[in-house]
């Protein structure tokens, strides 16, 4: 059986994750319940303490990718409810500096801002986030060079810049 | 070590990232120095992920929010479970309901294919409408009749009322139907026309306490139940005896 206190040791983390994907902290924990949800009439049994991780953030990524779809539709309804998503406070200990980081983070893309959270943030392996991203480890490191990128871009108030050249 | 070729995109981010082992990082080092632009480029990199982290901050920070507890979390699974079972068992009952339903509609249907004493008409036509009838008992008496439908069917019919009005008994006849045992009583007046009374249990499709009259073709059926049996006048169609004798041999 899954674990609890594994799974509310990591509890933090996913909410983390899912609030700067969503940026709309009761959103964040819908997605979080979701995918909390998804893995306990999925678990298996067989994954070791650190792919947990991993496979609970891809869970909860795939849930995102679900939920931004059906979101898309249902633009117009909440719309009409006025459902905003909430404003974040910056916490209050925090430099200018860092604050212009995370104002140039909340306007990346969601792929880009879960990319830089999972390898920057959680320090997932570059292998656990190709995992948790469904894609080829070659695509993790050009999309992290470009999330890199426009997120400097975006702080010095650029649009984002060229892709890093690859040389061989 | 060092970087004969310019490194790799996974070797810039694991620098940046601090996963590159101690030799490589110190060969990617030496090679930054020679590549400012570059250098100053991973520096930003650097500079972001750490700025990141700190406005991120400490995850536990988040106020607690008691539903996203595992325990909770199972719990209403397992709620939900119990309430898919019920919202399962209601589906079952609608089917059966609706299975029910079906039923009646069919005995309905069939209702309205097969009319009520349909079997006391066809037996009318079968057996009273020939020049000799075929009966059981060949009777001019009506004492007889009654004691033959006593003695066969179980069953006390006082038939004074078809004589009173000019109806001789010609003959009986025990049929059978779905039901088991049914008996046809023909009766004729002064001018020949035949009136027949028919006797039978009560059906699946027609229980008891049915009254009423329908027309078909020719003939009419007047229709009634009484001690457990459903008779059946049948007669030519607009013969005023029969609404008389349904009312007298009712009650």
């Amino acid at each position: 059986m899954l674990d609890d206190d594994a799974l509310r040791e990591l509890l933090p983390r996913l909410r983390r994750f899912a609030l700067w994907l969503i940026r709309d902290p009761a959103g964040a924990d819908d997605l979080v319940q979701a995918t909390l949800e998804k893995a306990l009439s999925r678990w298996a049994g067989k994954r070791a303490e650190g792919e947990l991780r991993a496979w609970l953030f891809s869970i909860l990524y795939r849930q995102f990718l679900d939920g931004q779809r059906r979101q898309r539709r249902q633009a117009a309804f909440m719309a009409l409810l006025g459902r905003q998503p909430a404003a974040e406070a910056p916490p209050p200990e925090q430099s200018l500096q860092a604050r212009a980081t995370l104002g140039a983070f909340e306007r990346l893309p969601a792929e880009q801002r879960a990319l830089l959270i999972l390898v920057g943030v959680e320090g997932l392996s570059y292998a656990e986030a190709a995992c948790t991203l469904e894609m080829p480890i070659g695509t993790v490191m050009s999309r992290l060079s470009r999330a890199r990128k426009a997120l400097r871009a975006l702080e010095d108030g650029d649009a984002p810049g060229p892709q890093l050249r690859r040389q061989k | 070590m060092s970087f004969p070729h310019p490194p790799s995109e996974q070797e810039l981010h694991a620098y940046v990232d601090g996963r590159l082992g101690a030799e490589r990082r110190q060969a990617l080092e030496r090679y930054l120095a020679d590549h400012p632009a570059l250098a100053a480029e991973l520096q930003g990199w650097q500079d972001d992920i750490r700025r990141l982290r700190a406005a991120l901050a400490d995850p536990t920070l988040l106020a607690l929010n008691p539903r996203l507890d595992p325990l909770r979390i199972r719990q209403r699974r397992r709620e939900r479970g119990r309430r898919r079972l019920g919202i399962a068992a209601s589906l079952l009952l609608a089917v059966a309901l609706g299975t029910g339903g079906g039923w009646q509609l069919r005995e309905r249907a069939l209702q309205a294919s097969i009319p009520p004493m349909q079997d006391a008409l066809e037996a009318h036509r079968l057996f009273a409408l020939q020049q000799t009838p075929a009966v059981d008992l060949r009777s001019v008496d009506i004492g007889v009749m009654e004691q033959w439908l006593r003695d066969t069917f179980g069953h006390v019919a006082h038939l004074d009322a078809m004589v009173e009005r000019g109806l001789t008994p010609v003959g009986s006849r025990l049929l059978v139907n779905e039901q088991g045992a049914a008996a046809l009583l023909l009766f004729e007046d002064a001018g020949g026309e035949r009136i027949s009374l028919y006797l039978r249990a009560p059906g699946r499709l027609y229980g008891t306490m049915l009254v009423g009259s329908r027309a078909q073709g020719e003939l009419q059926t007047h229709y009634w139940s009484r001690g457990g049996y459903n008779y059946a006048l049948v007669s030519h169609i607009g013969d005023p005896r029969a609404d008389q004798l349904q009312r007298a041999l009712r009650f």
